[in-house]
């Protein structure tokens, strides 16, 4: 008992402080990186969900998405784009920018029962998006044209499954005849 | 946004948490992205949130009620005879808030919390 009060007064604590400051600031400036890149430059997200089959299979798909784009106002039509959802505001979305603002923008209102098309000019500060999946798919077609600042980042190269890793093929115009 | 707010520019301390855990409600002046301009930053009461119905006037004559679809909250400036507001841009998206204004540290004489 004697010897356990002994050791413990003798225990260099000026260095054990010293040092654990010093790991925890380095830990501390890690994770102020990390953060940092995770908002302004450089995201990763997990996708899932039928709307944009093939693109991004059902169960998941891991990829990367880098957020210079949209502050720069680079992204256009064809750009995968992540963006908040204007009925959630807690879901993140992924889908595919059709139309910026002042487009004109022709999509197929609902291919499951009809090929009714309808054509529609994106307001000022809007973009249209959406799911590469047209029959199962809640985009624009329901919720209308979003606004830009909504958008969050711009895919540009899936990550996972390793065997579909690579960037992702710009589309062009989607085929009216679909 | 008078008479809250001056026309030469106030300078106010707005928290980025609230909008974020869902404290944001009615009558709480919050920073929000225009839809119309996404540069610009405008300042703004919430009058409605979703599931609200909003009565406004369009013109002196002609009132309209329209109810905040889901996701959406309504703004209009205090100063309802000139602003450009959601009774022109229609409900904006909850995502689109930026923060909530809650004190003003310029001019002097208006230092302190706004009120709600």
């Amino acid at each position: 008992m004697v010897g356990l009060i002994g050791r413990l007064w003798n225990l260099p604590y000026k260095s054990i402080v010293k040092e654990a400051s010093g790991k925890t600031l380095a830990v501390t400036k890690f994770f102020c990186v990390l953060h940092i890149t995770n908002t302004y430059l450089c995201t990763f997200a997990l996708a899932y969900g039928p709307s944009m089959i093939p693109t991004f299979n059902l169960t998941g798909d891991m990829f990367l998405a880098e957020r210079l784009s949209i502050k720069f106002g680079k992204v256009g039509p064809g750009d995968i784009v992540l963006l908040r959802s204007p009925e959630s505001p807690r879901k993140v979305m992924v889908k595919r920018l059709l139309g910026l603002e002042s487009h004109s923008v022709t999509y197929v209102v609902d291919p499951m029962n009809s090929d009714r098309c309808d054509t529609i000019v994106v307001p000022k500060g809007h973009v249209w998006v959406e799911g590469d999946n047209i029959y199962n798919s809640r985009d624009s077609r329901q919720f209308g044209p979003v606004p830009y600042s909504l958008l969050e980042g711009r895919v540009f190269c899936k990550i996972w499954p390793p065997k579909e890793f690579g960037s992702l093929m710009k589309s062009g115009m989607k085929d009216p005849d679909l | 946004m008078l008479p809250t707010l001056n026309l030469t520019g106030d300078v106010v301390l707005a928290e980025h948490v609230s909008h974020r855990i869902g404290k944001v409600g009615r009558g709480d002046l919050v920073l929000v992205r225009s839809p119309v301009d996404p540069r610009r930053i405008l300042t703004k009461r919430v009058v409605g949130m979703e599931g609200d119905t909003v009565c406004f006037y369009v013109d002196p004559m002609y009132s309209q009620t329209t109810v905040v679809p889901k996701g959406h909250v309504w703004i209009q400036g205090d100063n309802t005879y000139a602003s450009s507001d959601s009774r022109h841009f229609g409900p904006l998206p909850y995502g689109l808030i930026q923060g909530k204004v809650f004190f003003r540290v310029w001019p002097p004489d208006g230092f302190g919390t706004l009120e709600q």
